[in-house]
């Protein structure tokens, strides 16, 4: 194929609407490296595209661009967790046992130990509590027993 | 895959910090957003639709693949907003009626019909074809022709 029947099959314009196929891309791609004709009519088609599609242009509200400019920024923000900036070899050994690393998010990082201490603890919690409501009970149901003791004693006297 | 998918995965995934020479989202919008904004409509004429298809094209991940386009932003975003426009409006059609059937006869296949179908309808080159019962290369010269006119007049 050749330039001119290139430029008359549509192709070109086909490839900048996103509309062309694998091949007919690769193809277009290649014949612009070597062919300046068709690299000088792609640019104009180009331009003349990017008019057409610019006189129907209609301004968007000014509060998408506030949704744009907060999803762009959660976007980034994603992008950024558990970035270490690792200090090179050497200097660590120089320095001691640890790796200093410098953390650029809001998260820590614990032992794995920690998860069972953790549960221990609570488990070891609540039985406490269980516990000290149990013989609070336990006490106060036995003073009033001693209570009703005393009465009666004193009844009998 | 399509075209921008194949070059975002080439692509340095830390444009959006902005390195010297390449647009942020929010740089792309100011920008472009109004031409973005006006091919969504013609596809999605609902204003609300069009507005979210909006936000999705300029915070896509597959706005990367403009900094390494070959061509200009601008062509880049057009097959993005056409590309969103064309998944939102298949989805509605999906949940809400039929697709309409568009035959036709051969008197009525003008460029700017095959254009309209191709670009603002959704359908591959083929499809059309298929449905106004003609060949994929005389759609393609019908494209050829609809920007040939629209350059002339």
């Amino acid at each position: 194929m050749n330039t001119q029947d290139l430029i008359t099959s549509g192709i070109p314009e086909s490839y900048l609407l996103g509309l062309a196929s694998p091949e007919e891309q690769e193809l277009v791609q290649q014949k612009m490296l070597d062919n300046p004709e068709l690299a000088a009519y792609m640019a104009n088609l180009e331009n003349h595209v990017l008019s057409y599609f610019d006189a129907n242009a209609v301004s968007p509200p000014q509060d998408v661009r506030e949704i744009v400019h907060l999803r762009s920024r959660k976007g980034n923000s994603q992008k950024r967790k558990h970035v270490f900036n690792r200090i090179p070899k050497q200097e660590n050994y120089s320095k001691g046992p640890y790796l200093e690393v410098e953390v650029s998010d809001t998260y820590i990082k614990v032992h794995k130990y920690w998860r069972p201490a953790f549960i221990t603890v609570f488990i070891l919690s609540k039985i406490f509590l269980i516990a000290g409501l149990y013989f609070y009970f336990k006490s106060s149901s036995q003073e009033q027993e001693l209570f009703r003791l005393k009465s009666q004693i004193q009844q009998i006297k | 895959m399509n075209e921008l998918e194949q070059i975002n995965r080439n692509t340095d995934q830390s444009f959006l910090n902005s390195p010297a020479g390449k647009l942020t989202s929010l740089e792309m919008y100011d920008k472009y957003g109004a031409m973005a904004y006006g091919i969504i409509l013609q596809i999605l004429p609902q204003p609300h639709l069009a507005q979210e298809v909006l936000v999705s094209v300029f915070s896509s991940p597959l706005l990367q693949s403009c900094n390494s386009y070959p061509f200009t932003f601008a062509v880049c975003i057009i097959k993005l907003a056409r590309a969103k426009a064309v998944e939102a409006k298949r989805k509605l059609a999906a949940v809400s009626s039929p697709p309409l059937d568009i035959r036709s006869d051969a008197a009525e296949n003008s460029p700017q019909q095959i254009f309209d179908l191709a670009f603002r309808q959704g359908f591959s080159p083929e499809e059309v074809a298929e449905k106004l019962n003609i060949s994929k290369p005389e759609v393609l010269r019908s494209l050829h022709a609809f920007f040939k006119s629209n350059r002339d007049a």
